[in-house]
């Protein structure tokens, strides 16, 4: 590396979100005309950042500094300016348009609305960059909808290039991609690299990262932990180790034995979604707390969906003995199995209903004859899981909506548990939840466990999963990776196995296995 | 919750607002006019609003549910005229009213189905079935109107009692249309608010997804809305051949669909789904029938009515809206 002069620098930046310390303290820099990765876990400030840079959240203390002026970056607008572009891993394209649109679309969008637009003169400048990033096989009049995803993101790339950006920030980039995309765009990078651009590159492939970065930057819980130059010597366990931290906060374990003998509650063969899952097995005893762990695009978010019917699969899902027609939710239900979804208020809460209501809703049979509503049993039902839950409502006539997130959630934990379920999933149960509540749900969930319901936990949240699972299974690129279970559950060992890398530990995988068979 | 709590909630509520300007509206009519109360006008308004109101509750079905169905009108003349026809062709009273039932529900089934496991949204599939099923009642009757009478063979003791059904009055005095309209509303007041049907209904149109992962079937439940609506707009249909007794393939029920929807919205429904109840668009029914009855007694010109219920619309769901973030608490 010829040049080495700071191109951007934070100085002691700090961004508090209510509740949370997102950034604390950050003094981090980025090399010009090289490629500086930026990893951490989630929550590890990474987004945070490079919503600064963007100019879309503003620091509330520290300054930024642009070829050693500071600067000020008061809106996405003032970035571009600076040559900043930031790729996010939403594309912002109109899908509608063709190629060439949307690569010219900040230069359209800029122009007068009444001055003529000529497509030949948009098409043979977006073609130019297009040829810069050599994809020239890409149409420009090709409708963005109709493309790929990686094609999309190239489209998005030279959307960046064209307006000149000397900064090209790329948040997990190749989250979708497949092996020849991302070869193709790590060859794009580097032509880019030739051309001066400095790239920010936000990702969590650890591999990847060492193979190409100029520079690593660690960070974790908010703050920059180190920034190592990539001269060859780096390892991904000391990545790991630094993403981790010696003194991570032990969590408080729960002292759940392995249950190997309780009757298994739901058993998984096999089970594909494509693309998401691919051929994972396991499962979970009554009584059993499991947890799952991935990354976002391991499959561990589209497991619950699977399972319950939510989304088409392979596989057989056997609940309580008997095998569950795929594709659909009663099916799940009668079965046996209640889900907690991921998005609270867009796929858990019937929002604009009481808290009755909602409660009730998938146990109707339970609350009528003949298909009609016995209205006193709705509300015993609903006040004896009120109480059991410990919610906080006004009345139970409230609507939903009026309530907090903990509550929300109690709310529909309640509505699964109305359907006297042998098996829960949860899929981040506490996503925006306070501390308190957070607390409180373990301790439901503590208590289910016990009363000998089957719970299978979807987390992104490690202490959850090590302070509240008996065993945890690490999903990566759609398969299991490794079962983990006692001593082995650490959050090392849990990143390790997420971000497809060996450990040194033997994992118990085999024995696991093994143990679960001649029981089952 | 006390009293004040009450109060204050009755006074939120959906029905309470639109309910007042309806009764403002009776006493403005009352002090101007000496003929609107009089129980012969308001029974005479009761019996004008009520194929509006039979087919403004399936509306609020399909509304709540989170759909919309615009081909209400054409069925409303399809099947009036097909149980017209088969009177005329000298079947008996409950087949030949079945059968125009049964291209009602037909018709509901088919406008489901597109919009549910068809993917078509169902304001495009409901606005293609308008005109098939137009285009149906132009062809079966070969554009001729239908009239009802003995002259075109219409047995004597079958049109006596389809007469009484759309001209008749129960004890003398209520219109047998306010009838069929007040056990209708009833049936569908107890059917919303008490049945796990009504309840799915509230659920899917509120947020189909999680309706779903309570295990709901979501398509099911919205093909069973679009029936409703068409066994009533079918209901409606058939009284009115009953009352006339005749109709038109091209004139019968024309533009009635949007007569539907602006009471059952003028009534509290939205259009988003999830939310509406058969009392408010009673209301909302009662609102437009009263202007009618009233621009008309106070003689002002038909072209103002037009004029007046259109604004009427906008400004109840204007209301609606603004004190929606109000009732949300």
């Amino acid at each position: 590396m010829a040049r080495s002069e700071t191109v951007v620098a934070f100085k002691n930046i700090t961004k508090r979100f209510p509740g949370v310390l997102a950034l604390d303290d950050v003094s981090l820099s980025f090399r010009s005309g090289a490629l500086n990765a930026v990893i951490g876990e989630n929550g590890a400030g990474k987004s945070t950042l490079m919503n600064i840079l963007a100019g879309d959240l503003h620091p509330d203390a520290g300054e930024i500094l642009l070829d050693g002026q500071p600067v000020s970056i008061p809106s996405p607008h003032a970035s571009q300016r600076l040559g900043i572009k930031v790729v996010y891993q939403e594309l912002s394209l109109c899908p509608n348009l063709s190629v060439a649109e949307n690569v010219m679309l900040d230069r359209l969008a800029a122009q007068s609305v009444f001055s003529p637009i000529r497509r030949r003169t948009v098409r043979a400048a977006a073609r130019e960059q297009l040829e810069r990033l050599g994809v020239a096989g890409l149409d420009p009049d090709a409708t963005v909808v109709n493309l790929s995803v990686a094609q999309k993101q190239l489209v998005e790339i030279a959307r960046a290039i064209s307006q000149e950006a000397r900064i090209l920030v790329l948040d997990e980039p190749n989250s979708a991609l497949s092996k020849n995309e991302t070869d193709k765009l790590f060859e794009i990078i580097a032509q880019l690299k030739r051309d001066g651009v400095t790239i920010v590159y936000v990702s969590h492939h650890l591999e990847e990262v060492i193979d190409i970065a100029d520079t690593i930057s660690v960070m974790r819980d908010g703050r920059h932990i180190e920034t190592v130059d990539n001269d060859g010597s780096v390892t991904p366990a000391h990545l790991i180790a630094s993403m981790v931290g010696k003194t991570v906060e032990i969590a408080t374990k729960r002292a759940a034995p392995l249950l190997t003998d309780a009757p298994v509650a739901l058993d998984v063969k096999d089970l594909s979604a494509e693309p998401a899952l691919n051929g994972v097995s396991f499962n979970v005893r009554a009584g059993e707390i499991v947890g799952v762990a991935g990354l976002p695009d391991s499959g561990k978010d589209e497991l619950p969906a699977a399972i319950f019917g939510l989304m088409p699969r392979m596989g057989t899902v056997t609940l309580q003995g008997r095998p569950l027609t795929p594709q659909s939710t009663s099916a799940a239900i009668k079965g046996g199995m209640a889900l907690v979804p991921a998005d609270r208020r867009g796929v858990g809460a019937l929002l604009s209903m009481s808290v009755q209501d909602n409660i009730v809703a998938a146990s109707l049979d339970r609350v009528s004859w003949l298909g009609i509503l016995n209205r006193r049993r709705m509300r015993t039902v609903g006040d004896s899981y009120v109480k059991r839950l410990d919610a906080r409502i006004a009345h139970l006539k409230q609507k939903i909506r009026t309530l907090s997130g903990g509550n929300q959630q109690k709310i529909i934990i309640a509505r699964g548990l109305a359907t006297t379920p042998g098996l829960l999933v949860l899929h981040e149960p506490t996503r925006g939840i306070d501390v308190g509540a957070k607390a409180e749900i373990y301790g439901i969930l503590a208590k289910l466990a016990a009363d000998g319901v089957g719970i299978l936990l979807v987390s992104s949240e490690m202490p959850e999963l090590i302070g509240q699972c008996s065993r945890v299974l690490v999903l990566h690129q759609g398969k299991l990776r490794a079962e983990l279970s006692g001593d082995h559950i650490d959050e090392e060992t849990i990143l390790s196995h997420a971000m497809g890398q060996d450990v040194t530990r033997p994992t118990p995988l085999g024995h696991e296995r093994a143990t679960a068979e001649a029981a089952g | 919750m006390g009293v004040g709590g009450y109060l204050r909630r009755m006074m939120l509520a959906r029905e309470t607002g639109i309910f007042l300007a309806l009764l403002l509206m009776c006493f403005v009519l009352s002090l101007t006019t000496d003929a609107f109360l009089t129980s012969q006008n308001l029974l005479n308004v009761g019996r004008q609003v009520s194929l509006l109101g039979i087919m403004a509750v399936g509306m609020t079905f399909v509304l709540i549910s989170g759909e919309v169905d615009l081909s209400v009108g054409s069925t409303y003349a399809l099947s009036g005229l097909t149980t017209g026809m088969l009177i005329v062709e000298q079947w008996a009273l409950v087949p030949a009213i079945t059968g125009g039932l049964a291209v009602g529900l037909a018709i509901g089934l088919v406008n489901g189905v597109l919009s549910t496991y068809g993917r078509i949204p169902s304001l495009i599939a409901t606005l293609g079935m308008l005109s098939v099923v137009r285009g149906l009642a132009l062809v079966i009757t070969d554009g001729q109107p239908v009239t009802v009478n003995e002259r075109q063979g219409a047995l004597e003791g079958v049109l006596a009692r389809f007469e009484f059904i759309g001209q008749g009055y129960l004890f003398g005095t209520i219109p047998m249309q306010l009838v069929f309209f007040i056990v209708v509303a009833l049936i569908a007041w107890l059917v919303l608010s008490n049945t796990n049907f009504g309840f799915r209904i509230f659920a899917v149109g509120g947020n189909a997804k999680a309706a779903r992962v309570s295990g709901m079937p979501v398509n099911a439940v919205k093909i069973c809305a679009f029936i409703v609506m068409g066994l009533l707009a079918a209901l409606a249909g058939i009284l009115s051949m009953a009352f006339l007794p005749s109709g038109q393939a091209g004139r019968t029920g024309l533009g009635l669909e949007l007569d539907v929807i602006a009471a059952t919205i003028v009534g509290g429904a939205s259009l988003s789904g999830g939310e509406g109840t058969i009392l408010g668009t009673i209301f909302g029914v009662l609102i437009i029938g009263v202007l009618r009855n009233g621009l008309v007694l106070l003689g002002i010109s038909p072209f103002f009515q037009e004029l007046m219920i259109g604004l009427v619309i906008i400004v109840a769901v204007a209301i609606d809206k603004w004190t929606a973030g109000r009732r949300a608490r």
